[in-house]
């Protein structure tokens, strides 16, 4: 690996963390279009920074982009609150206007600005190591990897000291105002960092990509974790891991690297999205399947226990006794027989003490519905799992 | 016997969009109360709740806990949201949610350590939850994610419970152990107000009441002004219940 490629892996692999920790919030507090709307509108900010400073990455110009990103969500929220438009509405009314003035200040001085709305869009990773930082004409590094990193030290730094604050205000904003923690001061301070977020690193990676990796590994670790440090941590790791491999996509597809990049995190979205253990299509499917099966070998096992004639018990006779087909008894007679619920002496079938057992606390759980006390049974029993 | 007032409201006016949904409401409630607040859907009851803690601001009007506005007496005040307001399949876990409960006495900055955890963990006893402590809060039934809430209040300590529909949606189990905490607040010299539905229970559950539907109808002991006259006035149709003796 060259130099470039590693710097080139380090910078998106920043960028994806800094995008990943607010995004987690944003996700959770179900305000994934907002991300949207911030790196679209910031741009007439860039554009007039860059005017002022002929500097993409100079602080006055993060700034001021910044800035733009704050008035967005102000003006989103001021639409919303009139009570004519809902919250997408008002989005999609706020950033097209404020993106397509940057496209017309952009338009108008295209001659001597050295910025394409492409490049805004989609940024050009492959050049970020070429912007150097020089201190007194020593080398330390790209740029972008100076700027992404110094806001990724600070969004990480806030991340600890407020991370409690984060985790109630987004959870239930009422009780955090009832405390003394202002939910609006949080709101806007997570807007902030979005939005200085978004600025730092749309130089390299684009707007597309940003909102990419600001929600889709969040979005990915929602459905694998119940525990919001857990979900942080996977979102970060998703976001690196799709940043690294679509790096590594583009340089043999000879692709853009941001749009590979935005390929994978969609690709292991849908995988997790199928894969998922418990909250993951297939997983939901199976468990539709299993608690399907389950109450017919409860029915099964009440049968069982209800009637002693052994003309109800015959294995030959039981589909027309509770009125199965005959694949569906096969199944749920191999499963009681695999379980060890029942026995057969001369295709009689009858409740082994288990069996016996099971079928009674079984009753008592559906009648009583006491959940404390059928807390073990939970683990090998699909049925009770809510 | 005067009795101290804990929770002072004069003249309050709420709005959203600058539609009032609360209209001048006047209110003291004294301490050591367990008092219902009862209306219809809509008639401003967790409105008026939300003013109190400065969850909304109110447009007209103040309210003062103890003499002193909410803002300086927050140690002071529990909450329990209604129900329906936070999103249960937020990635966290019973015991989490109730240690929130502490975050008030923390401030801003400060982690939850053993103490909280310790807090947590004993208010969680009390209302029988201790054995879901890890469970992730969208695997807890209506009935005991309402217990969590409680939970969370008990560990504020507070002087003063706010709580919106605590029985929205439990069984009779749960309702009973539920009003035996918030009887045991009051034996304990705590004012408890709840938002309340069920008008049959009033006078069982509660010594206090106030009627509300975007104005104060009436508020006092439970038998002296829980009476049909009341509740017509409250509710517009002709009310009837019958309070068995
Ligand atoms: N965020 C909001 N924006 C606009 N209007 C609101 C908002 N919240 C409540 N309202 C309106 O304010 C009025 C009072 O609402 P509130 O929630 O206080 O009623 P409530 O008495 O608690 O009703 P419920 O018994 O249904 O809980 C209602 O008409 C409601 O539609
Ligand atoms: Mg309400």
């Amino acid at each position: 690996m060259s130099s470039a490629q590693i710097e080139i892996q380090l910078i998106a692999s920043l960028v994806a963390i800094s995008c990943a920790i607010p995004g987690t919030f944003l996700v959770l507090r179900k305000m994934a279009m907002i991300s949207d709307a911030i790196s679209h509108s910031i741009l007439p900010g860039i554009v007039i920074g860059f005017f002022i400073t002929q500097d993409l990455n100079s602080p006055l110009l993060i700034l001021l982009a910044a800035i733009t990103g704050i008035i967005t969500v102000i003006l989103v929220e001021y639409i919303q609150k009139t009570g004519l438009v809902k919250e997408d509405t008002a989005i999609g009314l706020v950033f097209p206007i404020l993106f397509s003035i940057g496209v017309i200040l952009i338009a108008k001085n295209a001659n001597d600005v050295h910025l394409d709305v492409d490049a805004v869009l989609l940024g050009e990773l492959a050049f970020a190591p070429f912007d150097r930082l020089l201190i007194s004409g020593i080398d330390i590094g790209p740029k972008s990897l100076w700027v992404i990193g110094f806001i990724l030290l600070i969004t990480i730094g806030l991340l600890f000291a407020f991370f409690k604050e984060l985790k109630v205000s987004t959870f239930d904003p009422g009780l955090a105002a009832s405390l003394g923690f202002s939910p609006a001061i949080i709101h806007y301070g997570l807007m902030t960092v979005s939005s200085v977020t978004t600025v730092g690193a749309f130089d390299a990676v684009g707007a597309i990509l940003v909102v990419a990796l600001m929600i889709a590994p969040a979005a990915t670790a929602y459905l694998l974790t119940t525990d919001l440090k857990r979900m942080l941590i996977y979102a970060i790791g998703f976001g690196v891991l799709s940043a690294i491999t679509g790096y590594w996509l583009a340089h043999y597809l000879d692709a853009s690297i941001a749009g590979s990049i935005t390929t994978v995190l969609g690709l292991v979205f849908l995988m997790v999205y199928l894969f998922a253990p418990n909250k993951g299509v297939i997983a939901v499917l199976y468990r539709e399947k299993q608690q399907r099966t389950e109450v017919s070998l409860l029915t099964f096992l009440l049968h069982l226990k209800n009637h002693n004639e052994e003309s109800e018990r015959h294995v030959n006779h039981l589909n027309e006794h509770i009125n199965w087909q005959k694949v569906r008894s096969k199944s749920v007679l191999d499963l009681a027989l695999k379980n060890n619920m029942i026995q057969l002496d001369d295709n009689i079938v009858s409740l082994t003490e288990k069996g016996d057992e099971f079928t009674s606390q079984a009753i008592d759980y559906i009648i009583t519905n006491e959940d404390a006390q059928i807390e073990d049974m939970k683990d090998d029993f699909f049925l009770f799992r809510g | 016997m005067s009795k101290k007032i804990a929770v002072q409201i004069d003249d309050l006016t709420v709005a959203y969009n600058y539609k009032p949904v609360l209209w001048d409401i006047d209110l003291e409630i004294p301490e050591g109360v367990l008092m219902a607040i009862v209306g219809p859907n809509g008639a401003g009851k967790s409105t008026l709740i939300k003013s109190v803690l400065g969850i909304l601001k109110p447009i007209a009007g103040s309210v003062s806990i103890y003499g002193k506005p909410y803002e300086k007496q927050r140690s002071l005040v529990a909450y329990v949201p209604q129900k329906g307001s936070v999103d249960w399949d937020f990635p966290t876990t019973a015991l989490d949610v109730v240690m929130m409960g502490t975050y008030g006495s923390l401030g801003w900055i400060k982690r939850p350590t053993q103490k909280e955890k310790k807090a947590a963990l004993e208010a969680l006893e009390k209302v029988g939850m201790l054995p879901f402590k890890n469970r992730q809060i969208s695997q807890l039934s209506g009935g005991q994610q309402q217990r969590i809430f409680l939970a969370r209040a008990l560990v504020q300590n507070a002087s003063i419970y706010f709580m919106d529909e605590p029985f929205q949606g439990v069984d009779a189990s749960t309702e009973i152990a539920i009003i035996n905490i918030l009887k045991a607040l009051r034996k304990a010299g705590k004012t408890v107000i709840v938002v309340h539905h069920d008008l049959q229970t009033v006078p069982e559950y509660f010594d206090w009441v106030t009627f509300l539907n975007v104005k104060k109808i009436a508020t006092g002991p439970v038998k002296d002004i829980f009476n049909d006259d009341n509740l017509t006035k409250t509710y517009g149709i002709n009310y009837k219940v019958s309070i068995q003796e």
